[in-house]
């Protein structure tokens, strides 16, 4: 087993003029690692990521990839690795077979024209010119494209964006194949379940920042169970109760105030009984009552929120 | 060795295969590159008989056309080429693959000296066998000449590309290039009959030494019509020489500077 990290990056910083898109970011990736970048439109993932592809240098900090400066050593990375952009082109003139046939041009040792085909499942569109192929379509066949010359990188910029649950289901399927089979992998996301369903671990960004990191159950774990429900009609805010010392936290949403409860280490069972018996003896009924576990979302949400204040 | 070579080669093939397919399907840029000079050549069959200074026109029109192909094969092709796969971002995905800068950028290059050989090889043939012309003088000094002016609007191209914002702006953008190249060059008609403050200015515009030296390789004499010898002929062009060797620095430079491979932001 190899040590060394297959992604290293520390303290990187990447500006566009006097805008620091990126401002000190680390974290490291392991061989057959998944890694993911998730975090508010405009937090710098896409710049992050296209400097480790090397498209452009780091203005601060260090990276390297399979142990090379991305940007200085493209040479020597670019045929390792594999990518696929937010935002890369198709020539649309082009039929699905023909984009295909010329890219493996590009490629040494590609994967067989038939074997690419059906990993963007456009088997029954190979004549089709790629300007007339839906957006999911574009999307599958931009994924087939980056695994062309068996990478032993791969970088997903929001790899699932456009695609039908099915797609979105069988592009996880590959994906978790791939890792599977050693292949590391850098992606980013908006959809917090592809993150909690792909990632080994993942980073949140903001700002051109991370806030948290670590895998979904490290990074959920600080941010506490929820009880909510409607406040009663008529029921003063003081005598909310506090079960096992939980405060009541008031947002009004639709008209009604809503009370939370965030739930730390002990669980959600025991605020949950103590709340429940409260209820029950001052025969008050707790309308949309609702108890669920912290989520990747409720991380998300107040990173985004408490950085915005 | 020779696999070696064909293996460095076989990135560069490739993006020649695709370009040529790309120009098939996009007919108008067909039209620039390959229609354009079409026109130009079949325009010189009237101008048979007809002299300009003791030369027959159609022959003095034609060496011109030698270079003055350059500008739509080479010139306003490359500048199309790289700003549309800019805009598309087409560039940017095929950079992500395992092809070089070099490589993803001289292969379009390769393609479009490519497209303008086969026409100068053409025109050749046509000043030959329909206009009287004969076998040119010196066809070293005529290559070397022609491909000094390949590396120069090449190299223009690429600069000029990175300040045209889309692929319909680039048949604007490269108009008076085209417009002066065209009447300040020794093109249609020879430099002499310019005025002398005027003369001076246009031997420095970039297509002007690629004529010069083009006429001095195909006549065997100077522009007053004294044969050179074999040697003679790039003497009489070090001049001119020199002006190419002063566009391909400033061409370098200026591709540096404003190539761009992705869309400007904002
Ligand atoms: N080429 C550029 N020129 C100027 N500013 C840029 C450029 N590219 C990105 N930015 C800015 O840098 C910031 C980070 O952009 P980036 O694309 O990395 O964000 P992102 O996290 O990928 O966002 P999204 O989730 O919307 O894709 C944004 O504020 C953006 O406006
Ligand atoms: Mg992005």
């Amino acid at each position: 087993m190899n040590s060394e990290p297959v992604i290293h990056v520390e303290g990187l910083r990447r500006r566009y003029g006097d805008f620091e898109a990126v401002a000190g970011v680390s974290f490291e990736v392991g061989a057959g690692e998944l890694f993911a970048l998730l975090g508010t439109n405009g937090a710098g993932k896409t710049t992050t990521l296209e400097t480790l592809e090397g498209y452009r240098p780091a203005h601060g900090g260090t990276v390297r990839v399979l142990g090379h400066d991305p940007h200085a050593d493209r040479r020597a990375v670019r045929p390792r690795i594999g990518i696929m952009l937010q935002d890369g082109g198709f020539f649309g003139d082009l039929t699905v077979a023909e984009t295909v046939a010329h890219w493996r041009g590009f490629t040494p040792r590609p994967r067989p024209a038939d074997e690419v085909i059906g990993l963007a499942g456009l088997e029954d569109r190979t004549a089709v010119r790629v300007r007339q192929l839906s957006g999911g379509q574009k999307r599958r066949l931009d994924l087939a494209l980056a695994l062309l010359g068996h990478p032993e990188v791969l970088f997903l910029d929001e790899p699932t964006t456009g695609m039908d649950p099915a797609a979105r289901h069988a592009t996880w399927r590959i994906v978790r194949d791939l890792v599977d089979g050693g292949t590391t992998v850098v992606l980013t996301t908006h959809y917090l379940e592809e993150a909690e369903h792909l990632a080994d671990r993942l980073a949140l960004m903001h700002r051109g920042r991370i806030g948290t990191s670590g895998t979904v159950a490290e990074v959920v774990a600080g941010h506490g169970d929820r009880i909510a429900f409607r406040l009663p009609e008529g029921l003063p805010v003081a005598e909310l109760p506090a079960p096992r010392g939980a405060v009541p936290d008031l947002a009004v949403t639709g008209g009604r105030t809503v009370v939370t409860y965030t739930v730390g280490g002990g669980g959600l069972q025991p605020v949950l009984y103590e709340l429940l018996r409260w209820a029950d003896e001052h025969r008050v009924a707790l309308d949309g009552l609702n108890a669920r576990n912290a989520s990747l979302e409720d991380v998300f949400l107040s990173t985004a929120e408490g950085a915005a204040a | 060795m020779n696999a070696a070579l064909s293996r460095r080669a076989a990135p560069v093939l490739a993006v020649v295969r695709l370009d040529v397919r790309l120009l098939w399907r996009n007919r108008t840029a067909l039209f620039t590159a390959a229609g354009l000079p079409l026109m130009f050549a079949a325009l010189l069959l009237p101008a048979r008989g007809e002299e300009i200074d003791g030369r027959s026109a159609a022959l003095v029109q034609g060496t011109g056309h030698l270079g003055f192909f350059l500008i739509f094969a080479v010139f306003m092709n490359l500048v199309s080429v790289f700003t549309a796969r800019r805009e598309e971002r087409t560039l940017k995905r095929m950079r992500g693959t395992a092809l070089s800068d070099a490589e993803l950028l001289g292969g379009s290059v390769l393609t479009a000296v490519g497209m303008y050989a086969a026409q100068v090889l053409g025109l050749l043939v046509l000043l030959g066998a329909a206009l009287d012309g004969r076998f040119p003088a010196d066809p070293l000094l005529l290559t070397a000449g022609l491909a000094g002016g390949a590396a120069v609007f090449a190299l223009l191209a690429f600069a000029l590309s990175g300040v045209t914002p889309n692929a319909e702006m680039a048949g604007l953008t490269t108009l008076p290039v085209m417009f002066a190249c065209m009447a300040g060059s020794g093109v249609m008609f020879p430099l002499d009959e310019l005025p002398d403050g005027l003369r001076e200015a246009a031997r420095w515009l970039p297509l002007s030494p690629v004529v010069e030296i083009t006429r001095t390789a195909y006549f065997g004499e100077d522009a007053d019509g004294a044969a050179v010898g074999l040697l003679d002929g790039w003497s009489h062009s070090l001049y001119a020489f020199a002006v190419l060797a002063a566009w391909i620095v400033v061409g370098r430079y200026l591709a540096g500077r404003l190539f761009r491979w992705e869309p400007r932001r904002g």
